[in-house]
């Protein structure tokens, strides 16, 4: 296998103040990567750092190219699809137009309408309301919603920024079995940044944990799992 | 000695610098009363009519959030009732201060009331019809009622004790001063409800209405009391245009007015409470300065070249000023002079510290300054 | 009320033309959140730039559609040098350029154009003779110069509904509005579409701005400010970020003009209505919707986060 995404000395924050420090990490092709970290760790900052939506330092690598310096809507292009924390879904705009929404890179026509079937297969409660506006879906419904639309763009990479937010249990229980089908079915790499250890954890194959901007631990979703101090800590038991 | 130098808050440094600048303040200001001619006196004095408007704005919009463009309309109204109370009732001048200040607040407190349901560009909208509809009903009304297009204006006399006589000269002495103390009245006042309480349920309400509402600020009666404090004061502004005036016109006040206070009011940097005032005087000044000059100025490009360029002139230099101090005039100095002096700010001590919960989390909602 | 059709149909026109400033408002507004105050006077600029074409001997639609691509191109332009600079350095700033550009176009439409403060005649693009009419139903007509400038807006809405529903431009513009970070993780440059967005909104206006002045058969340098004044108004009205709602809400505004200033004599406060508080009437109106309907008639209520 090799490196899908490398991320080394990544720091980033919000104007004056610096909220990752030097993290590194790396999502290897065709495995699910999970961050784990607290409130402030510095999760959500990561995800917007590798996008491109803020400005960052270090150096980013995906499949071999510097994105370092790549705007955000040229990102996408390559590869990475991100479903933003909060969801991110156009609340205005219908159901079948996020999906549209979701593949603006691509050249339209008969191959996105396909793969909206497909979606729409995946995620019947989206077909039932392809019509209605967005912001009307429950919050589950928004999220799948979320990642179909990332997933039109038919990225090499998906990354989650917190997909359990806000859900009801049995909903995130759905959540993570699908992004797991995805990666097993279908060989999706995925990043998912994440509080709901447990669930994560099951279906990833490397485990980053993040505690005030810098990696503390890492390793595979075994090795944490077994790690005493991060399972008490992020995992409960 | 390394810069910044930095001092500490209320240590005697600190009032030392403060005294060293009010000193400075009334330095200018009596020089000019000394040194300037008639001419000049009467320019600062109708810079001081945007300034008091400017800080009476920035009380509505720089603290609590809500935005007019209808300051035009209670400056107006106040000429008009001072320009009517006093040519047809005999009333003395300054009893139509009053009178003018109280109306104002009660028309501003009625206009508060809309207000409370709108946000942003709507509420923009609802003050710009105010300052629309102000010179047509104004019109209507002279027309009714004095069968006339205008009210003659005050040209006040100095009183007096100030051993001043009834010259044009000594009229514009008086009016210097007078508007002077008018403006550090407005100041005074916005300063001190600024400090207080009520300064902090006013920021509060701007920057979170939800939060503010939570913590027991009562949102409705703190928008249109603040509607009509803000439009009291700039009835001040308002009578002192009478006050100086020969004639007083429905066209004296129209919206380009208030976008003229709006803008005084950004280039100096609302929020601050020395913003406007800097403000109003700069923009008056470099405006006058354009007017006059701009059709001299031979370098320009043929096309360029003419009075006419001046409003051009005036809208470039305001881009460029914005583009340098996008924070307002006081905002630069305060960045810039922190380069040179840093005041610490003092420790807070336990002791002072009283059990009162709504004003300890008001004030921690009024950080935004 | 017998003559009701007709003042109906009287205000349609200028109701038209209040509508196509407003869409060009509302176009901006949903990209980035300001109101351009300087759209009446970038028409204005732009409406000049169609006299002086006409004036060199072109026919007047070659004209108006020279004028409406040169303001495209100023619009993007505004947008891009200016509009964008000043959002990176503060909201506040965008407010203070765009109010400075209000009367920095004007200033330089008059030094460009000198014959403006005294007016220019302006052709319009329909016919406009006395007898130029159409009779509907009992004795109400319609002159063909108000069909023309109410057809042309109508068409011009409908252009612009397929534009944001049907391609995908308009698709990245409705994304860039509803969700701006959302829609540059999917692809889209907001940039780009932000300079669109200006381009079309200026461009609006250049056809405004010529409608007005066929008209009134006339331009000054004063033309746009009481139309842009309106146009604001019937944009809040309709809801600013709802073009549907700028589409209503100018022609409400037309025709409530228009019977305010024309039914007076049976009113009982009559005495204090003429042509120029008809203005002042119909803003109270707009406030008194407001007050109704916060965001306008079909404006989208935000929920703020805590």
């Amino acid at each position: 296998m090799s490196v899908l995404l490398d991320v080394k000395g990544l720091v980033a924050g919000y104007g004056a103040v610096q909220v990752l420090e030097g993290l590194d990490l790396h999502v290897e092709e065709g495995e699910v990567a999970v961050i784990l970290g607290a409130n402030g760790a510095g999760k959500t900052t990561t995800m917007r750092a590798i996008s491109g939506m803020i400005a960052r330092k270090g150096s980013v690598t995906f499949a071999g190219t510097d994105i370092t310096a790549t705007a955000p809507n040229d990102i996408v292009k390559l590869g990475i699809a991100q479903v933003p924390q909060g969801r991110g879904t156009f609340t205005d705009l219908s159901v079948e137009d996020n999906l549209r929404a979701g593949a603006y890179i691509r050249k339209g026509g008969d191959s996105v309408d396909a793969d909206m079937r497909e979606w729409y297969d995946v995620f019947p409660r989206l077909r039932e309301r392809r019509s209605q506006k967005a912001g009307s879906l429950s919050g589950g419904e928004q999220q799948m919603l979320a990642i179909a639309r990332a997933l039109m763009s038919k990225p090499k990479l998906l990354l989650c920024d917190e997909p359990s937010l806000g859900l009801a249990p049995i909903i995130t229980q759905e959540l993570f079995a699908i992004l797991g089908r995805l990666n097993t079915e279908r060989g999706l790499s995925i990043m998912v940044v994440e509080q709901n250890a447990n669930l994560a954890v099951k279906i990833a194959h490397s485990v980053f944990v993040l505690e005030t901007g810098t990696i503390v631990a890492s390793g595979t979703a075994e090795e944490i799992a077994n790690d005493d101090i991060v399972r008490k800590a992020y995992l409960g038991y | 000695m390394p810069l910044p130098i930095a001092i500490h808050e209320n240590s005697t440094k600190h009032w030392a610098a403060r005294a060293g600048s009010v000193a400075v303040i009334l330095a200018i200001v009596y020089y000019l009363y000394l040194t300037a001619t008639t001419s000049i006196l009467q320019s600062v004095t109708e810079a001081t009519i945007v300034a008091i408007a400017a800080v009476s704005l920035n009380l509505l919009l720089g603290y609590n959030g809500q935005i007019s463009i209808g300051h035009s309309a209670f400056a107006g109204i106040a000429s008009f009732v001072t320009g009517y109370t006093v040519g047809q009732w005999d009333w003395n001048p300054y009893q139509s201060l009053l009178v003018s200040v109280v109306i104002c607040f009660i028309v501003g407190f009625l206009v508060g009331l809309p207000a409370l349901r709108l946000k942003g560009p709507y509420l923009a909208l609802v003050t710009l019809a105010v300052a629309f509809v102000w010179p047509t009903v104004a019109a209507q009304f002279l027309e009714q009622k004095l069968d006339d297009t205008k009210l003659k204006g005050l040209r006040l006399d100095p009183p007096t004790w100030t051993g001043l006589a009834g010259k044009r000269e000594d009229r514009a002495i008086y009016m210097y001063w007078l508007g002077l103390v008018l403006l550090l009245v407005t100041y005074v006042i916005v300063r001190n409800l600024r400090k207080s309480r009520v300064g902090r349920s006013l920021v509060a309400v701007r920057d979170n209405e939800t939060a503010a509402a939570v913590m027991g600020v009562n949102l409705r009666l703190t928008k249109t009391i603040t509607f009509g404090i803000s439009a009291a004061l700039a009835a001040i502004a308002g009578w002192l245009f009478a006050a100086i005036s020969d004639t007083i016109l429905p066209n004296n006040f129209l919206i380009l007015q208030a976008i003229i206070y709006l803008l005084a009011l950004f280039l100096g940097g609302p929020a601050t409470l020395t913003g406007p005032i800097v403000g109003a005087y700069t923009y008056y000044f470099v405006n006058k300065f354009i007017r006059e000059n701009a059709g001299d100025w031979t370098f320009l490009p043929g096309l360029f070249q003419g009075d006419g360029v001046a409003p051009l002139l005036l809208a470039v230099v305001v881009i460029i000023f914005v583009f340098v101090a996008p924070f307002g005039l006081v905002g630069f100095f305060k960045t810039q002079g922190r380069r040179l002096m840093v005041v610490v700010p003092q420790p807070l001590r336990l002791t002072a510290v009283q059990p009162q919960h709504e004003h300890t989390s008001a004030s921690s909602a009024a950080e935004a300054e | 009320m017998g003559d009701l059709p007709q003042y109906i149909i009287n205000g349609l026109a200028i109701g038209a033309v209040y509508s196509l400033v407003a869409l060009g408002l509302v176009v901006i507004y949903r990209g980035t959140g300001h109101l351009n105050f300087a759209q009446g006077e970038m028409a204005l600029f732009a409406t000049f730039i169609a006299w002086w074409i006409y004036d060199h001997g072109s026919t007047m639609w070659f004209a108006v559609i020279v004028a409406a691509i040169a303001a495209f191109a100023g619009g993007a332009i505004i947008e891009f040098g200016l509009m964008r600079p000043a959002g990176k350095k503060s909201p506040l700033a965008v407010v203070v350029v765009s109010i400075a550009l209000f009367q920095g176009v004007n200033s330089l439409t008059t030094l460009v154009f000198k014959r403006s403060t005294d007016g220019v005649p302006f052709q319009s693009l329909f016919p406009n003779g006395a007898d130029d009419f159409v009779e509907i139903g009992d004795g109400t007509i319609w002159y063909y110069q108000d069909i023309g400038v109410f057809l042309t807006v109508l068409v011009l809405t409908g252009l612009l509904f397929l534009l944001f529903q049907k391609t995908k431009i308009g698709l990245a513009m409705r994304m860039v509005a509803n969700n701006p970070d959302s829609a540059k993780l999917s692809g889209v440059s907001t940039n780009k579409t932000l300079m669109l967005s200006w381009g079309i909104s200026a461009s609006l206006g250049a056809v405004a701005g010529a409608m007005i002045g066929g008209i009134n058969v006339n331009i000054t340098n004063f033309t746009m400010f009481e139309i842009f004044l309106l146009s604001s108004a019937a944009a809040t009205l309709g809801g600013l970020d709802s073009p549907l709602g700028a589409l209503v809400g100018g022609l409400s505004l037309g025709i409530i003009r228009s019977l305010v200033s024309s039914y007076p004599e049976d009113w009982p406060i009559s005495e204090y209505i003429n042509r120029s508080t008809a203005v002042a009437v119909a803003f109270v109106i707009i406030l008194i919707v407001l007050v109704v309907r916060p965001s306008g008639l079909f404006g989208s209520s935000r929920v703020e986060r805590v």
